[in-house]
């Protein structure tokens, strides 16, 4: 009964202020990831050699640093040259940045695998190249990439528990503080973990309609 | 009375290199109102590449072309992209876009190049769907179509754009045999109503039916031309004869 009273009282509400800022953290980190991600992967597939170099150098940086210690730079580093970033802000920053560099991966395999026909095709008929990606090349690798893009976006869920770490007391941080206080270790992180398996199953489920919602036929895959 | 029609196309000396290989060279001729020049040669003979220079999909090393007299100056994209909408692409295989159906891959174009309503242009689409036969398909998606009816999308494609100029790049090459005939009726149809074409095919009797000149290609060099029943009975070149006598033994045509 003790112990009813204690996670009515103090768990629930604690783990439920921490899954709110793990939200706050999760969405806008997707969504701009997702945009920096096709930006980027258009730009190191279609871009002219300089801009792709570059597109390619944020890549290999974004994916080859450690996300943790990404985020002690934007948070801890940065304020020795007078750049300053509460902890959600830095968070949502290196997020974003991290998971655009994935993105751009999957999108740009997609952007390889349209035939470059079509590309001749749009051209043939007047298209300017930003027409052609826009209208003819990223409506269909949009479809090609959404199952890898898909799964970034599940990662990204559980890697936003690392915002604890410069101080945006998310899902992990709050669970980490009560588990600290009661030495219920086991208990907590299990419930915590649990929540992030709602959170992913949540995205996962949503991914799929998605994907669904978007299937055409030509695009479909085929259970072989 | 032939050439009394203005000139449409002009191609002057395009010439497109790989490396050392010279793939075309110094390609030349013109073409008239509502004539049809089909291009005949063997397989990497440069009619490809020809067809693609003319266009600019393949930027040439040297030479000019000139439509309605005037030089295109395509290192001006703006001019570049007015001039393509003038010509119309057929590819050998149909390069249609996937994710539209067959009335939106015609509709597309039409939006986004040339700024028209969305219902303008799908009243236009369905019409130019019609005139190549498709009318009951606009629906359908190219994994849907056959392949017959993905190159009859295309070429209402092309029309929709109200090209001076068509340019078709072995259109049946992909087709089953079956297939073909349906497609070579529609450009019969586009010929009959005064469609301005270059074409490049094997299909040698239809070349001997329909062509107003025929260009013998062959390593890249433009190597003859001439009328159709000229260039089957007595080609001026040993090479042409050679290759006319080789096809119509193929085909069983004494044309």
């Amino acid at each position: 009964m003790e112990e009813l009273f204690f996670l009515q009282n103090e768990v629930a509400p604690a783990l439920w202020k921490g899954l709110l800022v793990s939200c706050r953290l999760i969405v806008p980190s997707a969504l701009f990831g997702l945009v920096i991600g096709v930006f980027v992967g258009v730009l190191r597939v279609f871009g002219n050699p300089f801009v792709s170099a570059l597109a390619n150098t944020y890549v290999a940086l974004f994916r080859g640093f450690p996300l943790v210690v990404q985020l002690f730079i934007w948070y801890f580093g940065l304020p020795h040259i007078g750049i300053y970033f509460s902890p959600y802000g830095a968070s949502v920053i290196a997020f974003s940045l991290c998971s655009g560099a994935y993105h751009s991966e999957y999108v740009r395999g997609a952007l390889l695998s349209i035939k470059k026909g079509q590309m001749l095709a749009a051209q043939a008929l007047g298209f300017s190249k930003i027409q052609m990606i826009w209208s003819v090349v990223l409506p269909q690798a949009f479809r090609r990439a959404l199952p890898g893009c898909g799964n970034e976006i599940v990662y990204l869920i559980k890697y936003s528990s690392l915002a604890y770490m410069i101080t945006c007391i998310e899902l992990t941080g709050q669970g980490k503080i009560i588990a600290s206080e009661t030495f219920k270790y086991t208990e907590i992180f299990m419930i915590v973990g649990a929540v992030y398996l709602v959170l992913t199953s949540l995205a996962a489920w949503g991914l799929h309609h998605l994907e669904s919602r978007f299937r055409l036929p030509g695009f479909q895959h085929y259970g072989l | 009375m032939m050439n009394e029609k203005k000139i449409i196309l002009q191609v002057e000396k395009l010439t497109k290199r790989y490396g050392d290989k010279e793939v075309l060279k110094d390609a030349s001729f013109s073409i008239r109102e509502g004539e049809l020049k089909i291009l005949i040669g063997p397989s990497g003979g440069g009619k490809s590449t020809l067809l693609q220079c003319i266009n600019f999909l393949v930027k040439p090393n040297a030479g000019r072309v000139f439509l309605d007299g005037r030089e295109v100056l395509y290192s001006r994209k703006r001019d570049l992209y007015n001039y393509r909408q003038k010509v119309g692409m057929i590819f050998q295989d149909f390069n249609l876009f996937d994710h539209l159906t067959a009335l939106g891959n015609v509709e597309i174009a039409l939006v986004r190049v040339k700024k028209m309503s969305r219902d303008e242009a799908r009243v236009r689409a369905s019409a130019e769907l019609d005139r190549v036969g498709l009318g009951d398909h606009v629906e359908k998606y190219p994994a849907q179509l056959s392949g017959g009816q993905k190159q009859r999308v295309s070429i209402a494609r092309a029309l929709a754009m109200d090209p001076e100029v068509m340019l078709l790049d072995e259109p049946t090459s992909a087709l089953d045999p079956e297939l073909i005939s349906e497609v070579l009726a529609v450009i019969r149809d586009l010929r009959s109503n005064g469609m301005t074409m270059i074409m490049s095919t094997h299909q040698i009797s239809f070349a001997g039916e329909m062509a107003d000149e025929i260009l013998f290609m062959e390593n890249g060099i433009i190597v003859e031309a001439g009328p159709p029943k000229k260039l089957f009975a007595q080609a001026e070149c040993q090479r042409t004869r050679e290759f006319f006598m080789k096809i119509a033994e193929i085909y069983g045509e004494s044309r």
